[in-house]
């Protein structure tokens, strides 16, 4: 199995180049057999890369060290479960996960688009034949997983201790989904602009693959918070590392997009903007691709150095020059088909939310290369770290959470005086009482009173939104309230899903608000003795230290610290806190000492326990936290992702027709 | 702008995307100057070894009696970036990382200056002259690196005013609908009771 995967990966290589090249031919030839020919290596391409993961799989299982990749990233005792997620754990193997996955949703493109679209086709599939072509070429020629060693090892290196955790199991492969996902709108809207078919067609062809990426990208980013946040040790979710900024860019601009695309269906707008968005996403990804191989700039996600950021510079600048060349040719095909009546319209909030969230996606990118700047001009070294992205996306962030309120409350094309105030008047009040409630309650931080009060009023927004679709449906059916909610969305899963990943938005800015309450305390305690704490919410905590153990589990040994807790007075629990050295199966240690958090978690707060170190035999140095409404940031997060997947649902079209949503475009547009 | 112009729009671009492309290259030259040293992959806060060219000391003579208590001078160190070659603030990573001995050697320096009676901006400018602008966890807010904090806002209100003026050249008279709805699947009766449905809250 390994040597025919290892086969398979330069049988890849060559159907990847015949699709490219027979794909671009058929279509610019129009020559059928070319084009099916296309469609078929697209097919074989997917079924080779599979084998060659599997062959790649079959070695980090069987612990083959005779391979450079087993061999850095795994050793004879590491669990099975992390020898398989050891695929994408180093440069080589995620590459390959890369490849396969495009490869994968390439011929997923293929087969459902094999009666639809057919004009686009040949260049969709010439595009993404193209794409997963440099893949496997970077795979052969630049990062092969399949090299091997001169001499084979007693036992390989093992797995970095931070990745042995099952928030890595998942989230690497459910970022890459989001991020290979916008190579499908690329080549849509490659094989658009090549064939100068830029109606509305191509558009509803890339609409579900951005959901796709969208909700693969939003559970993606959750989960690595997730695992930064029980793995890490730093006590919070996210650290403006360059890497996450990399996993954020293409998840703000595929946002933008999905508000945008709905205006260019209801009025023929933002045509040009919606292409150079598509193009924008892809971009992204593979630019944060680049900042993870390159070792261009400093970030725990880094992958090590090695000459592959070459190959996606390259790469990256032929995609914007190839791109840039198409849309400057194009631009006359873009011109929109209406304009704007009023700024007072839905059209121009989206187009006012577009730019906020373009703006936040270009501060983000601006601070993670300014430090490469800088250093070119000044030759000073500097840090951007999350001083300067808080205070720069804090505000742009509350602006925009305002707009996703108000948004859906304005009317297409000019919202009259009487809509405003029939619209605004529940939220606003919402919104205020509140802010007004906190502010009487205690509360005195401005931004987290401003964060509350526009929780509050998008929250109005909401529950009016569905309270007055419920009314409508049990004044016309007769239902009750539950069924008449229930069908509500399931007959307009786009609209009310969209509500619902609002809902998840909501509880995020209010779970990022309850930042600015964190408590850090340091603690340095003996066995038997007390630390006591007062946490955000005015409880007295009290934690007495059962002393500090040691012991060997099976590729680690661990030293342990538990805390009895109390709060109030009463007992709440035990808190444990690690530091773990791995070794491998010959006890030889492997890595630096790894932190393993104590949580204890909570709807109100998290209490957060990181051992920082130990003096002599029982004298713990602890680092205790008090989070709030941390919890709220995965269930906000899992909330959008159900709202991702109510929007994505097949038959949401037809229903969407049917509730009189859905809009085609004008003959005079069609034959444009 | 005509063509003869000595800097057409298209010569400008082309040269700042030139230019962007020569830094990144360079950059990403400098970066990869060490690589086939084997060097372990950067794991953030623990890759951490004590070198001469990491940690420095920064040391002052007393001034008088301390200024600051423990809450100020742990907030103090959440902006001080430690050298170790993490991502991290001095309390964050000396709080975090079992392994690292640049954090701890920083903390002391600070303590040492809070209780030789420094404040904390004559504390940050006394690393800062040490180890140069790069300890600082945001750029500062002068010379070149002001641009780090006002370019943003600058491009957005750019494309803010730039979004007004375009709508405010193109915003005619109202167009005939661009669109016109689907036929649906649906009975007339049916339709209706949906358009119905709608009508009040999709305006």
């Amino acid at each position: 199995m390994i040597l025919i995967g290892e086969l398979s990966l330069w049988v890849a290589l060559l159907m990847a180049t015949w699709g490219t090249t027979v794909g671009f031919a058929g279509g610019y030839y129009k020559r059928p057999e070319l084009i099916a020919s296309a469609e078929r290596a697209s097919y074989a391409t997917f079924g080779f890369l599979l084998l060659a993961a599997l062959g790649l799989w079959t070695a980090l299982l069987h612990s083959d060290f005779s391979f450079r990749y087993v061999a850095s990233y795994t050793s004879a005792n590491l669990p099975s479960i992390y020898k398989v997620t050891a695929f994408w754990a180093g440069q080589s193997g995620s590459l390959l996960l890369w490849a396969f996955i495009l490869s994968a949703y390439s011929a997923i493109a293929v087969w459902t688009n094999r009666t639809r679209n057919r004009e686009l086709m040949p260049y969709v599939t010439a595009t993404l034949s193209a794409i997963t072509l440099f893949f496997v070429m970077t795979l052969c020629f630049g990062s092969n997983p399949y090299e091997r060693l001169d001499w084979i090892p007693p036992d390989g290196s093992g797995l970095n201790p931070q990745l042995q955790n099952p928030g890595m199991a998942i989230h690497p492969p459910n970022l890459y989904l989001g991020y290979i996902g916008t190579a499908i709108p690329f080549a849509f809207a490659i094989a658009a602009l090549v064939t100068r078919r830029l109606d509305a067609g191509w558009l509803a062809a890339v609409r579900r693959w951005t959901l796709i990426s969208w909700f693969f990208n939003t559970t993606g980013i959750i989960l690595g918070m997730w695992w930064a946040y029980v793995e890490l040790g730093w006590g919070g979710y996210w650290a403006w590392d360059p890497v996450e900024n990399a996993s954020f860019l293409p998840w703000l601009v595929n946002t933008a997009f999905l508000h945008s695309i709905m205006v260019q269906e209801k009025r023929g707008m933002l045509r040009k903007w919606n292409v150079t968005l598509v193009v924008s996403a892809f971009l992204l990804s593979i630019l944060g691709t680049f900042i993870t191989r390159s070792g261009i700039i400093s970030s725990v996600h880094s992958f090590a150095q090695s000459n592959v950021g070459y190959w996606f510079l390259g790469f990256l600048v032929l995609a914007i020059a190839l791109t840039a060349y198409l849309v400057g040719t194009r631009l006359n095909d873009l011109e929109a088909k209406a304009e704007l009546e009023s700024l007072v319209s839905r059209e121009a909030s989206f187009l006012f939310n577009n730019l906020l969230l373009v703006g936040i996606a270009f501060a983000v990118l601006w601070g993670t290369l300014f430090p490469i700047l800088s250093e070119a001009v000044t030759n000073n070294k500097i840090t951007v770290g999350p001083p300067f992205f808080n205070k720069v996306n804090v505000p742009l962030g509350l602006a925009l959470l305002a707009l996703t309120g108000i948004g859906p409350l304005i009317a297409w094309r000019r919202a009259s005086a009487e809509n405003l105030k029939r619209q605004f008047t529940g939220p606003l009040l919402t919104g205020i009482t509140a802010g007004a409630a906190l502010f009487a309650l205690g509360m005195r931080d401005f931004g987290a009173l401003v964060a509350y009060t526009l929780c509050g009023f998008v929250s109005g927004t909401i529950i009016q939104e569905f309270w007055k679709g419920v009314g409508a449906r049990r004044r016309m059916y007769g239902e009750n309230a539950f069924m008449a909610l229930v069908r509500l969305v399931a007959r307009n899963r786009r609209r009310y899903g969209g509500y619902i990943v609002h809902v998840g938005i909501v509880i995020l800015f209010a779970a990022f608000a309850g930042l600015a309450f964190k408590e850090e305390f340091d603690v340095t305690l003996k066995g038997g003795e007390t630390y006591e704490a007062v946490d955000p919410y005015g409880n007295k905590w009290r934690f007495v230290s059962q002393g500090v153990s040691r012991y060997d589990e099976l590729n680690r040994q661990t030293t342990a610290v538990l805390l009895d807790s109390y709060r109030n007075g009463k007992k709440v629990g035990v808190i444990k806190t690690e530091k773990r050295q791995y070794t491998d199966s010959r006890g030889v240690p492997t890595f630096q000492p790894a932190t393993e958090v104590g949580i204890m978690e909570g709807i109100r707060e998290d209490v957060y326990v990181v051992l920082a170190g130990v003096i002599g035999e029982d004298t713990a140095e602890m680092r205790i936290t008090f989070n709030p409404l941390v919890w709220w940031v995965w269930y906000g997060g899992l909330i959008m992702a159900i709202g991702g997947l109510i929007v994505m649902w097949p038959q949401a079209e037809r229903r969407r027709a049917q509730a009189g949503y859905s809009t085609v475009l004008q003959p005079a547009e069609q034959e444009a | 702008m005509s063509d003869n112009a000595l800097i057409t729009r298209r010569r400008f671009f082309a040269a700042t995307a030139a230019g962007a492309g020569v830094l990144i290259a360079a950059r990403l030259a400098h970066a990869q100057e060490g690589e086939g040293q084997q060097e372990p992959p950067n794991t953030g806060a623990s890759n951490t070894v004590m070198e001469s060219d990491k940690f420095k000391s920064v040391t002052l003579p007393p001034k008088g009696p301390a200024v600051m208590d423990q809450a100020k001078r742990d907030e103090l160190e959440h902006h001080i970036h430690c050298q170790c070659g993490c991502n991290l603030d001095v309390y964050t990573c000396r709080t975090t990382d079992f392994s690292c001995q640049v954090s701890p050697a920083m903390h002391r320096d600070v303590m040492a200056l809070v209780a030789g009676g420094y404040s904390a901006p004559e504390i940050i400018a006394a690393f800062k002259n040490v180890y140069g602008d790069r300890v600082l966890m945001a750029p500062p807010s002068s010379g070149f690196d002001l641009a780090a904090w006002i370019t943003p806002f600058v491009a957005l209100s750019a494309g803010i005013a730039l979004v007004l003026v375009v709508l405010r050249r193109l915003r005619g008279p109202a167009l005939a609908p661009a669109i016109a709805p689907v036929v649906a699947d649906a009975t007339p009766a049916e339709q209706a009771r949906l358009d119905a449905l709608v009508r009040n809250d999709d305006q």
